[in-house]
């Protein structure tokens, strides 16, 4: 059975900018600084350290061993990482701290997508006998699945484009988005297509970025914190390996994710979803079964900002900080990783 | 029964792969640069602990606290050799090299880190080892460029220093590179 008494009880993220001039360890550097310090902890006395990165984004072998240069890692600690989104980095962590002989643990996601061409790199991303070699990227993919949507009588393009309108309204609130404002459905639909029916806006921006988490449990979160966001479930699904064999509109995995993860179909304050393109929001909401007035992405989401490999937990910080806060009890956040939606994440959390 | 006597023939599908990344040098690594075209070698000291990275990283891997352009701090161009590999080459893709050379490790004076891959000249081979004090070989001024320092890797010196070689001094003592063997 799975521990309901773990955390999160800090947070930082750096905003979501195009091109950062820093390293990706001096991204992380402050704000893992900073979510120990909100959390008041020694980063000598973290428990288990995960942190989610790319080596194919900046380009450089090993480049997740001088993001641990970040975390303090002398004398040697206890940790791992996965070539994934930091969310990922979360749930190993909460597995960990499930063990339960440490009590708090250290996450961090962080990506630089600006030095590499995000299309042409994340093309290797897929099945390297039918998909790698005909460099099929995310944003082709995503068009495939927009068509599909639109073809399945789902959704239209100006359902799309009132997605981006919404989003990038909620960025206003929001000081590390990078793409954010007041913009109207009309005008957005006057923009070209870049990969029919998607247009440039239905794409997420190319973001540098990363974002830290502490987790904590039991007693050591309620010292730490006087208002935890407690993991209430956390699971996460993956489709078959192909995009072809399976239906584009909709998303199983995120619906299962979402069952085994405790969601009940309650009300829920606050819902972060990791919709990098404008579409996948529709596919989304409906996987998790949300009412057209839920509380999604105040944030602005990804399409606001994406710094891949840090999204996902973004997701998650920005639920946890709105419990940790007081002005929501319950809420979800939702990773991906894949293209069109192959893998996800779903983290149900709570106020006490 | 099947056949297990015919060679089939494998089908063999090519998958070239080209990755294009391009990005400008970090602040840091910018004034590294100019430094080094100047005929200085600079780093970071950490105003915490006193080590210095040579380049600076802009915060300290082990007090974790950033450092800046305040912190910045000249190093010399002499050290100590703390360890070293004689590589005969062997032809791979790539190799340029054809005869036995050096890749030594040499920890400049006020460095708290090993300059690694450094030709020693001036002895040979079979006379190297650890300790041995040597300095900088510069290349003309004309000719130093930025050219191996990126933003991945630990700060290259090959385009502005050809080799080290050795002063003649006495040997450091062994306090000096005992913990710096590489």
């Amino acid at each position: 059975m799975a521990a309901t008494d773990i955390a999160v009880v800090g947070f930082a993220q750096t905003p979501s900018v195009r091109k950062a001039r820093e390293s990706e360890v001096q991204l992380l550097v402050p704000i893992v600084t900073e979510a120990l310090a909100r959390a008041g902890l020694d980063r000598r006395e973290v428990g288990f350290t995960c942190a989610g990165s790319c080596d194919y984004l900046t380009g450089g072998p090993f480049a997740f061993v001088s993001n641990l240069e970040a975390a303090g890692a002398w004398p040697p600690i206890s940790e791992s990482h996965v070539e994934m989104d930091g969310a990922w980095a979360l749930y190993e962590a909460w597995v960990r701290l499930q063990h339960g002989d440490i009590d708090t643990a250290l996450v961090f996601g962080s990506g630089k997508s600006s030095p590499s061409k995000p299309e042409e790199m994340w093309a290797q991303q897929l099945d390297p006998y039918y998909l790698a070699p005909l460099g099929v990227d995310p944003a082709s993919l995503a068009g495939i699945q927009a068509r599909a949507l639109i073809d399945a009588g789902k959704a239209t393009e100006r359902d799309f484009a009132e997605v981006v309108a919404r989003n990038r309204a909620n960025a206003k609130d929001n000081p590390n988005a990078q793409v954010s404002g007041d913009y109207s459905v009309d005008k957005l639909l006057q923009a070209p297509y870049v990969r029919a029916p998607l247009r440039a806006h239905d794409f997420p921006p190319i973001s540098d970025g990363a974002v830290a988490v502490v987790l904590a449990r039991g007693d050591r979160a309620r010292e730490l914190c006087d208002r935890p966001a407690w993991i209430r479930g956390l699971d996460h699904r993956i489709e078959v390996h192909q995009p072809g064999m399976r239906d584009l509109t909709a998303s199983t995995s995120t619906t299962l994710a979402a069952r085994k993860a405790g969601y009940d179909g309650g009300p829920l304050d606050v819902i972060e979803l990791s919709s990098t393109f404008s579409p996948q929001e529709i596919i989304l909401r409906e996987a998790l079964g949300l009412d057209a007035d839920a509380n999604v992405n105040p944030s602005g989401g990804a399409l606001a900002g994406n710094p891949v490999m840090a999204t996902g937990l973004v997701r998650i910080a920005e639920v946890a900080q709105r419990i940790v806060e007081g002005s929501a009890g319950r809420g979800l956040a939702h990773a991906t990783g894949g293209q069109v939606l192959q893998h996800n994440l779903v983290c149900l959390m709570e106020g006490d | 029964m099947s056949d297990t006597t015919t060679p089939k023939e494998n089908l063999v599908m090519n998958h070239l792969v080209s990755l294009s990344y391009s990005e400008e040098l970090t602040p840091i690594l910018e004034r590294y640069v100019d430094a080094l075209i100047d005929g200085r070698i600079v780093g970071h000291k950490c105003p915490q602990c006193g080590r210095v990275y040579v380049p600076g990283k802009g915060y300290c891997p082990i007090c974790v606290v950033e450092t800046t352009d305040k912190d910045e701090f000249e190093v010399s161009d002499r050290g100590t050799v703390t360890g070293f590999t004689i590589i005969t080459p062997v032809a791979y893709y790539g190799q340029t090299e054809t005869e036995p050379f050096v890749y030594a490790s040499v920890l400049l004076d006020g460095s708290s880190g090993n300059l690694g891959g450094q030709d020693i000249i001036g002895v040979a081979h079979d006379q190297l080892h650890s300790g041995m004090r040597v300095r900088a070989v510069w290349k003309p001024p004309n000719e130093r460029t930025a050219e191996g320092v990126s933003n991945r890797g630990w700060g290259s010196v090959a385009s502005v220093i050809d080799a080290f070689e050795w002063t003649g001094e006495p040997d450091a003592d062994r306090s000096v590179y005992e913990e710096h063997i590489f």
